[in-house]
């Protein structure tokens, strides 16, 4: 069976669920957006004009409070967001799958590192990157170090659970008894198998990022010199008029729906992924 | 056995969490004097002479030798001393248990609502799976789950705050207000509770949801609910005495363990709506580098989470007596 047959498969069973495709749609769009902002946004985000301004034909959704066009931060917003979860959901799936694939195979290593795991699940996730972030200096380099710091012990936790019960099937036995090494059969028989977990968790990882790094920089501890859409939120809750004003309604609501519509679409994928992941939880037709 | 090792689980979690605060301040890049008496030591640097910098060293005692140090620290907060605030100029375990007691309100009233909401939702989208009932149930829970709580919030202060003039938008109580009746204290109570208590109970209503399905999902399909059937007893009859009574089993542990993301939660909620809690205090700490403060509100929050899963693990015991026998 070749992978390319694999795959097709994989899209003919994903095409069936509405609720992934939806999802798909909604990333393409902001993934575009992303790869594209020079060429879409009508202005540098970072060049000030007349502050404060209501929508006009210059500036569709007006200016913020030191006269940024909005609409082009939040077209350049998405490359940060999108960024930041794609970067980070990606090394923690890799780090916490090798971490996984070891402690899951050698009891040693993984007796060891599930203590490890067990204090990081322990503490709370979100606090806990308040706390590292309020400690060091801003910079989308230092939050992306923070997120897989504190991303890979689930990836790892799940993926040696799932390595603990493929190690003694049959064919894993069968293949030891040909002489295959310990790294041959994880990489070969026991890696395949659990790549759909691996893509679930990705996908679960990158909302979260998304959603942790909107609060983050919601909360003043984003890097103020990069422009994603948790910043343009920070600023605009903190105008004193926002409210009293029509101002949130060009300012605040499209920032908000664009993180919120990149949630909602990973959420989507993820949940579209998990049923065909896992047969359990497979919708039958009725 | 088992309850030996789960304590010893526990007691080491705490000495990593407090080992954590001690140590940070003391690895993080920058003056560690800074961050203790909590001057924005890397935006404004105030310079100090040799003299007064070694007299605030002595101080706080940061010319010691670090395992004295940790001792000293250790010793402190035994004494319930987390140090002082500088923002609030005020002891932070004074700020903190005046505070506590908001969180504990809010976090307490919003998962009541939510678990009962989402076991209810849950087991009716399980019950019809792929069903029109369940599909539209479980695109709406999914989709309002996707609302980030400080982004919701915002727009429920707008709508119910501002535009309807329902609810007021800041605080636990009104400023002031002398009351004089004890009922009307707590209706006003409830009136400043009611918007944040709601936002937290959209963020987190999806997991309860979810996973209250899955449980009846694998349930709905055992051979006792057959039996159950072909014995000819009523669906609801079934879906009440059979069903969710296996399914809620799982749910149990996760109360509790939801108890820690809802209390992280409010961090945001309390935050848009200046609700006076322990989460609020994070978002203070964080915009005037109150560093003190801010590991304070951090134990503090910790303390509860692990005080939460220990109460689960509890539980858990109590209602499945397998789980004793293992």
């Amino acid at each position: 069976m070749s992978t390319k047959e694999d795959l097709n498969r994989f899209w003919n069973a994903y095409k069936e669920r509405r609720l992934g495709l939806i999802g798909l749609g909604i990333v393409l769009f902001f993934v575009t957006l992303a790869i594209f902002a020079p060429y879409i946004a009508p202005y540098d985000p970072h060049e000030m004009y007349k502050p404060v301004e209501h929508p006009n034909s210059d500036h569709l959704l007006g200016t913020n409070d030191i006269g940024q066009d909005i609409l082009s931060e939040l077209i350049y917003g998405s490359r940060v967001s999108l960024f930041i979860a794609f970067f980070v959901s990606v090394v923690s799936a890799i780090l916490g799958t090798s971490l996984g694939l070891l402690s899951g195979y050698f009891e040693r290593i993984g007796f060891f590192l599930m203590r490890i795991v067990d204090a990081f699940l322990a503490i709370p996730r979100l606090p806990l990157i308040i706390v590292i972030a309020a400690f060091m200096p801003p910079s989308i380099w230092n939050l992306i170090f923070i997120f897989v710091l504190l991303g890979w012990p689930i990836t790892t936790r799940i993926i040696r659970s799932e390595v603990l019960s493929l190690k003694n099937r049959p064919y894993v036995d069968a293949a030891r008894m040909l002489g295959a090494r310990d790294f041959y059969i994880l990489g070969r028989h026991i890696l395949p198998n659990v790549v759909p977990l691996i893509i679930v968790r990705l996908i679960m990882e990158a909302g979260y990022v998304v959603l942790a790094e909107s609060g983050l920089s919601f909360l003043g501890l984003g890097d103020p010199t990069a422009k994603s859409w948790g910043m343009i939120l920070h600023y605009s809750f903190e105008y004193p008029t926002i409210f009293i004003s029509d101002l949130w309604m060009w300012w605040m609501l499209p920032a908000g729906l664009c993180i919120t519509f990149t949630i909602l679409s990973l959420t989507f994928i993820g949940y579209a992924l998990e049923e065909l992941v896992n047969p359990r939880l497979k919708v039958v037709e009725l | 056995m088992h309850q030996i090792t789960k304590i010893t689980g526990y007691v080491a979690i705490i000495l990593v969490v407090l080992s954590f605060n001690f140590f940070l301040p003391r690895v993080m890049p920058g003056d560690p004097l800074s961050f203790l008496t909590g001057d924005p030591g890397m935006d404004m640097p105030i310079v100090l002479d040799e003299e007064m910098r070694a007299e605030l060293l002595a101080y706080y005692g940061l010319d010691k030798p670090l395992l004295q140090q940790f001792y000293d620290y250790m010793l402190n907060l035994l004494h319930g001393n987390l140090g002082w605030s500088i923002y609030f100029n005020a002891p932070v375990s004074s700020i903190l248990i005046g505070r506590l007691k908001w969180t504990l309100l809010l976090v307490g009233t919003a998962t009541a609502i939510y678990m009962v909401l989402g076991i209810m939702l849950g087991t009716i989208s399980a019950w019809k799976r792929g069903g029109k009932r369940d599909v539209g149930l479980l695109t709406f829970i999914l989709s309002i789950s996707s609302l980030p709580s400080f982004f919701l919030g915002m727009l429920f202060i707008i709508l119910f705050g501002i535009k309807l003039e329902l609810f007021p938008i800041f605080g636990a109580q009104t400023p002031f207000m002398r009351y004089s009746t004890p009922f009307e204290a707590t209706a006003d109570i409830f009136r400043h509770l009611l918007l944040p208590a709601t936002t937290l109970v959209i963020a987190h209503i999806g997991g309860v949801y979810l996973l209250m399905r899955n449980s009846m999902l694998n349930v709905v399909g055992e051979d006792y609910i057959l039996t159950a059937r072909a014995k000819g007893l009523a669906e609801w009859y079934i879906l009440r005495k059979h069903a969710m009574k296996n399914a809620l089993l799982p749910i149990t542990t996760m109360i509790a363990l939801r108890v820690g993301f809802m209390i992280s939660g409010t961090i945001f909620v309390e935050t848009v709506f200046a609700y006076p809690g322990v989460g609020i205090l994070l978002y203070d700490a964080v915009t005037y580098r109150d560093y003190p403060l801010l590991q304070g509100a951090f134990l503090i929050i910790t303390l509860v989470i692990i005080a939460a899963n220990f109460v689960a693990d509890i539980i858990y015991v109590r209602l499945d007596p397998r789980v004793k026998h293992e």
